[in-house]
């Protein structure tokens, strides 16, 4: 009995290990360091409690980048969601150049975030961009833009590139979830002569909406943490002004040498992820049932 | 029966072309400006086409730059975080599929919060580990933390793999003789080959992909990741966008190949394994 119960342990033993280390070794450092005194190179001077804490919230400028986190967060993934649902739905048809055509949009996937930040940093150049070029010459524009000089341009274009490179992955949870509607369901409907877009909204979308809350939640979770689009294209600049929390965080860790606010605000953005955790959890485990 | 085919052909185009374009534009920028001559990069107005393919930049990449040298250390990395993955991630998952054992649920909670603790509000935590052990620029030392934030996935796809391999298959190998460990080696996973590869090459492809961590962690230029070789190249006084592109496509075809192959075998096990 007692050998049966501690084989199973051995098998788990090195994931376990390895994943205890690795990410409960920081947790416990981030918390040590968010209540004491730090100095620049991480020295501990003393336990100051809740100090760093008081001290993140009573910063303006946290509360301005934690507030413009959650409209890039809900920005994002919106405007990803909107996009991906009639799309997944047409490749969800039959027609010709289907395999092309979700090859080209999965294509944004298989390219790294920093990868897709460079090229657009190059597209989005004043002079010799792309974008400027091809809209003057539409005459859409008629002058030069410095899209990353000003949050005002800068700001949105991250947000379009975030979506941008958020649709792929939706878009296959989102196929996922088409597939695994039964088709005698739609023979029925089709038979009944209910139109494309009554069945649409009858029986398609209500079947789908579990992967759509799925794709909702792990997408939050992504698009919260993302630091690469922002960080190649403005370093949340001009003067914090596309500054996020991990852009934020990073910026107080490696560069100003705040190391214990830099750990204040990691614990309070782990304590947001683990709820949004605790939220797909429930979401993904209804939907099971 | 066939003109609805083509009407339905021309509606799904309207609806995909807008993102199609989009997609595109970047993609079609990236191989005119690597293959441009180098004063046409700056000239204005800008020109969308080179006067000529300019194919010696891929040489002179190779030449000026330190892009082989950040590609190997890349392959390095990904590839050690992908062995170490594996060699933990096979026998936990072939424990949660064929043993009952007390705290198996917690387990699982434990692999879900992993996966969703995001680098980016671990990392300074995980730059003091790296002090602290003395192995700052280490890529053996970065390839256990990329294994480490891979392992759920990969307990996932492989549970939901070893679950459908029936039970006599194992059984029959065990009135052989043969322990349990020695039946996952010989049976379990040359039959779960397939879920084997898919897991190898998703944590290849995100360890290679990787940013935050190596961006924070790695200070010596000589240790650095082609993503972070590539992003120094941005910060020259003089940014040489052709040899930056150049390097971008050397830095992403072989993974967008293996991407392309594997996408569609992804999005079952993130959200099948996770909830079971």
């Amino acid at each position: 009995m007692n050998k049966k119960s501690l084989k199973p342990l051995l098998y788990i033993a090195p994931s376990f290990l390895l994943a205890f280390i690795i990410i409960s070794y920081p947790i416990i450092d981030l918390i040590r360091l968010s209540v004491n005194d730090v100095g620049t190179f991480g020295d501990l001077n003393g336990f100051i409690g809740l100090l760093n804490y008081q001290d993140v919230f009573e910063d303006e400028l946290f509360f301005e980048v934690l507030l413009r986190t959650l409209f890039w967060t809900v920005s994002v993934v919106l405007g990803t969601v909107i996009i991906s649902v009639p799309i997944a739905l047409a490749l969800n048809e039959d027609f010709y150049g289907k395999g092309i055509a979700t090859t080209i949009i999965m294509l944004p996937w298989a390219i790294s975030l920093a990868m897709t930040a460079v090229i657009w940093k190059w597209i989005l150049n004043p002079e010799y961009g792309m974008l400027n070029s091809v809209l003057l010459s539409f005459g859409l524009i008629d002058e030069n833009i410095g899209w990353l000089a000003n949050a005002s341009t800068a700001f949105p274009m991250q947000i379009l590139i975030g979506i941008l490179v958020s649709i792929p992955f939706t878009i296959s949870i989102l196929m996922g979830g088409l597939s695994s509607i039964p088709r005698d369901i739609y023979e029925a409907a089709f038979l009944d002569g209910a139109s494309y877009f009554t069945r649409l909204r009858t029986l398609t979308l209500p079947l789908l909406k579990p992967f759509i809350n799925i794709a909702i939640v792990l997408n939050v979770i992504y698009v919260f943490n993302s630091f690469p689009i922002i960080w190649i294209l403005t370093e949340g600049g001009p003067s914090n002004s596309t500054d996020i929390l991990p852009t934020y965080l990073y910026k107080m860790a490696f560069q100003y040498g705040e190391i214990g606010l830099a750990a204040a605000v990691s614990i309070i953005m782990l304590s947001l992820l683990l709820m949004f955790t605790f939220i797909y959890a429930y979401v993904a485990m209804k939907e099971k049932k | 029966m066939k003109k609805k085919k083509i009407i339905r052909t021309i509606i799904c185009w309207l609806v995909l072309l807008p993102v199609m374009l989009t997609v595109l534009f970047p993609f079609v920028v990236t191989v005119l400006t690597a293959l441009k001559p180098r004063n046409e990069l700056t000239q204005i107005p800008p020109s969308f086409l080179p006067s000529e393919f300019q194919w010696g930049n891929f040489i002179e990449v190779w030449q000026n730059t330190n892009i082989a040298s950040s590609l190997i250390n890349s392959l390095f990395i990904s590839t050690v975080a992908t062995v170490i993955a594996l060699v933990v991630a096979a026998p936990c998952a072939y424990a949660m599929t064929r043993f009952d054992f007390k705290g198996k649920t917690a387990y699982r909670f434990f692999l879900l919060v992993t996966q969703m603790l995001s680098p980016i509000v671990l990392v300074l935590g995980l730059f003091r580990l790296m002090v602290y052990m003395g192995v700052v620029d280490s890529l053996g030392f970065l390839s256990v933390i990329y294994a480490a934030f891979n392992i759920a996935f990969c307990v996932w796809m492989l549970q939901s793999y070893f679950e459908t391999i029936p039970k006599d298959l194992e059984e029959s190998a065990w009135i052989d003789g043969a322990s349990r460990f020695r039946s996952l080696l010989t049976i379990f996973l040359p039959l779960a080959l397939p879920a084997v590869v898919i897991v190898a090459m998703f944590t290849f492809v995100n360890s290679w992909n990787e940013f935050i961590i190596a961006f924070s962690t790695l200070r010596d230029s000589s240790s650095y990741t082609i993503q972070l070789g590539i992003i120094e190249m941005t910060g020259y006084y003089s940014v040489r966008w052709d040899y930056i592109m150049v390097s971008v496509i050397i830095a992403t075809i072989p993974v967008a190949i293996l991407f392309a192959w594997l996408q569609k075998h992804l999005v079952g096990g993130l959200t099948s394994g996770s909830v079971k």
